[in-house]
């Protein structure tokens, strides 16, 4: 027997006058599963988000819970719970009645409110906080309150919008590892909505990519870094942002020469073999993928020497980030502690040919 | 002879019973790029806005080139705000913008047109000259807002959380080119910001506050690498700094901090300087651990709860004692993974030891 997935959206477009928000996407989610959303701002993610939940109608295509059609239900029929970023509280009402109230609301007996609050509360860690008013509340406690009192209900699946993006950094780095154990240990299924890339990878166990709202990819976390599906994905997803830079592709086709900026690349003979056919391509490298070289440092096999001049310099604490111009051409590279390089100044690289990505120019795509 | 350029005195300001800042008191140099670093609400914005004279302080002075201000109206200060929401003129060509300041004062003709070309010029907005803000970018009014106050000339240009609208892409872009500005024009910037990355790449002098307290004012690299006490540790880095509160035994030669069942050992030449039984806690970032395949003579162990992958590496969340600590490990780590032990060795050098009840750092780098 085949069973269906929890979540299933089939070809779902929308759009708002001229603007295309969401562009046939389809998409599945197993129970007790944590799918992330990823796109930069405008790219679809509460709109795709909102169709699921019933508070926007899809111009075409369907929504499935559990194999049902849902497409014309109305948002309260479909059991479903969203939090989003802007989290409202009842400011009169203390943390335990906040956390009940979707309980006191469907009449749940009193006995089992209380089991479940002080369940919900313990994996939160806000026993402490159950009798104070929302307005003594700091931001990441509002937060956990809120999620705990999406947790106390069972429903089908849970969207997330942002949830943590108001929060302060280190908030929202310690609330992400509770989310994901709490989600696990609930055995609950999150749709999680974020433009933060740290967050998705942290996450999610499988990130889907939105860009002008189609899906771009659909991996997981390890699996979108290392082999993004096209350079618009590569360059959202890292920081630094991975270096896409022109390159030229001669010689024959079992021993191609990559040239960048002039320069040739040293390939290893497992790296030709990833080597496209095409004569122009775009190449991606990742900023760790390319290490400076001091003094008299050689080059290891499987990395490729370049060299060129200091084109940027970004300090940021304890390390700091380099450019280098080799024949027009930038890379971005991290060194390990604080530089003080001049524009202009000559620097040599070691590139690791094993980690070169390659893109078609115009379409963007991988090949 | 002294170069500074702006000197704050034991300044304070009480909105009633609240003290927005408190006794702050620091100097910055002619040509110094200096960020004001801090979570909302530690008074950073309020310090910009008694440097600017749009808030009168409680006490304490304000001098620039050697002289008071503090009776001198905002108007008469020679300072250039620039707010995060780029107030530029809606109806005015980018031209026209960046001409206001000079026609206000009244400079002649040819001297408007020489000095909008020139600013228009480093600010990359020699083509855009005729635009309306409307068929701008939102980095491009940014620039505009920041062009129409350099084109001013002022004795320091104050930017107030500049890149708080911007997308990741166009943050990383106007980091780069505010750095370069700065450089080309040796102008004195006081820098307003929440965010460490942005403080780090472009401060030579980092300011760091917390409820209206200076915590501390050094350079990146010492604010990054030696945080004079616990708050500055945990607000810069990502993730933060690991924190383990214990109390340091002596038993024969060996040296430890405990914490629960668990103990960290500390060299001698660290930890032979406290007393014994003294409480304190240890604070160590997490790009600082390296796991060991074997237990070694100064590391110790921790149980693996999570794993966040972010791409080339993971962040681990592990048990230590009755704590957590965050490491960064290497992706293909294969040791990372849920309910194994890893052994940890800190980097000694970078490990700070912090009063438990102020916070305050024990001992100073190197002493």
């Amino acid at each position: 027997m085949v069973t269906d997935p929890l979540l299933e959206i089939r070809s779902i477009s929308k759009a708002f006058g001229n603007l295309q928000a969401l562009d046939s996407i389809d998409l599945k989610v197993d129970k007790g599963s944590l799918i992330v959303l990823l796109g930069p701002a405008g790219a679809g993610k509460t709109t795709l988000l909102r169709c699921i939940a019933g508070l926007e109608n899809p111009d075409a295509g369907d929504v499935l819970i559990n194999g049902d059609e849902v497409t014309k239900w109305q948002p309260n029929q479909r059991d479903i719970a969203m939090i989003f970023d802007n989290l409202a509280l009842y400011p009169n009402k203390n943390g335990y009645e906040n956390i009940a109230s979707p309980l006191r609301i469907a009449k749940a007996p009193k006995d089992q409110i209380k089991s479940k609050v002080d369940e919900v509360a313990g994996l939160l860690k806000i026993e402490h906080i159950l009798d104070r008013l929302p307005g003594t509340f700091s931001g990441g406690e509002k937060q956990r309150v809120a999620l705990g009192r999406a947790m106390v209900r069972e429903p089908h699946f849970y969207l997330l919008d942002e949830p943590l993006s108001s929060l302060d950094f280190m908030l929202r780095i310690d609330l992400r590892t509770e989310l994901k154990r709490l989600q696990k240990e609930l055995g609950r299924t999150f749709i999680f909505a974020t433009p933060d890339y740290t967050e998705a990878l942290a996450l999610a166990d499988q990130v889907v990519v939105l860009m002008d709202g189609k899906v771009a990819q659909m991996a997981p976390a390890q699996e979108l870094y290392d082999k993004p599906a096209s350079k618009e994905v590569a360059r959202f997803v890292g920081n630094p942002a991975m270096n896409v830079v022109a390159a030229q592709i001669s010689g024959e086709s079992g021993d191609p020469k990559l040239i960048i900026g002039g320069s040739s690349i040293d390939l290893t003979d497992s790296d030709k073999t990833k080597v496209p056919s095409t004569k122009d391509v775009e190449i991606g490298l990742r900023p760790t993928a390319i290490t400076l070289l001091e003094g008299d440092d050689s080059v290891a096999a499987g990395y490729a020497k370049v060299s060129g001049v200091v084109n940027d310099l970004e300090p940021l604490g304890m390390h700091t980030t380099v450019g280098i111009e080799v024949g027009g051409e930038s890379l971005v590279f991290t060194v390990e502690g604080v530089r003080d390089y001049q524009d202009g100044t000559p620097i040599s690289v070691a590139i690791d040919t094993s980690a070169l990505h390659y893109f078609d120019p115009t379409s963007g795509s991988r090949l | 002879m002294s170069n500074i350029k702006l000197e704050i005195i034991n300044l304070r300001k009480e909105y009633g019973d609240l003290v927005a800042v408190d006794d702050l008191s620091l100097s910055v140099e002619q040509g110094e790029t200096m960020a004001l670093l801090g979570p909302s609400g530690c008074g950073k914005s309020t310090t910009l806005n008694m440097i600017v004279g749009l808030e009168q302080p409680t006490s304490g002075d304000i001098l620039i080139d050697g002289k008071s201000v503090i009776n001198t109206p905002s108007g008469k200060r020679n300072v250039g705000l620039v707010f995060q929401d780029y107030a530029v003129f809606t109806n005015m060509t980018v031209e026209k913008n960046l001409a206001y300041g000079l026609r206000v004062r009244k400079e002649p003709k040819d001297k408007i047109a020489s000095e909008v070309l020139r600013v228009a010029d480093f600010m990359g907005l020699s083509d855009k000259i005729d635009r309306k803000p409307s068929e701008l970018s939102a980095s491009e009014l940014q620039r505009v807002a920041i062009g129409r106050t350099l084109v001013t000339n002022p004795d320091i240009l104050l930017l107030d959380e500049p890149l708080s609208n911007l997308e990741a892409d166009d943050r990383n872009r106007m980091r780069r080119e505010l750095r370069s500005i700065q450089a080309e024009t040796g102008q004195t910037v006081i820098y307003v910001t929440h965010d460490q990355i942005e403080a780090l790449s472009l401060a030579h002098r980092i300011a760091v506050m917390n409820f209206g307290h200076l915590m501390q004012y050094d350079t990146a690299e010492n604010v990054y690498q030696h945080p004079q006490n616990k708050f500055v540790g945990s607000f810069l880095g990502n993730p933060p700094m690991n924190f383990v509160k214990g109390v340091l035994r002596k038993e024969g030669d060996r040296i430890f901090i405990q914490n629960g069942d668990s103990s960290l050992p500390v060299p001698t030449d660290i930890g032979s300087k406290i007393e014994n039984n003294s409480g304190l806690i240890a604070g160590f970032r997490p790009e600082t651990l390296t796991v060991t395949s074997n237990e070694e003579d100064f590391s110790f162990s921790a149980e693996v709860l999570a794993v966040e992958p972010q791409g080339p590496e993971s962040v681990v969340t592990a048990k230590f004692g009755d704590t957590q600590v965050k490491v960064v490990v290497p992706s293909e780590s294969e040791s990372a993974t849920d309910g194994n032990k890893l052994n940890l060795m800190p980097n000694f050098d970078l490990l700070a030891l912090f009063d438990p009840d102020s916070g305050v750092r024990l001992m100073k780098h190197g002493g």
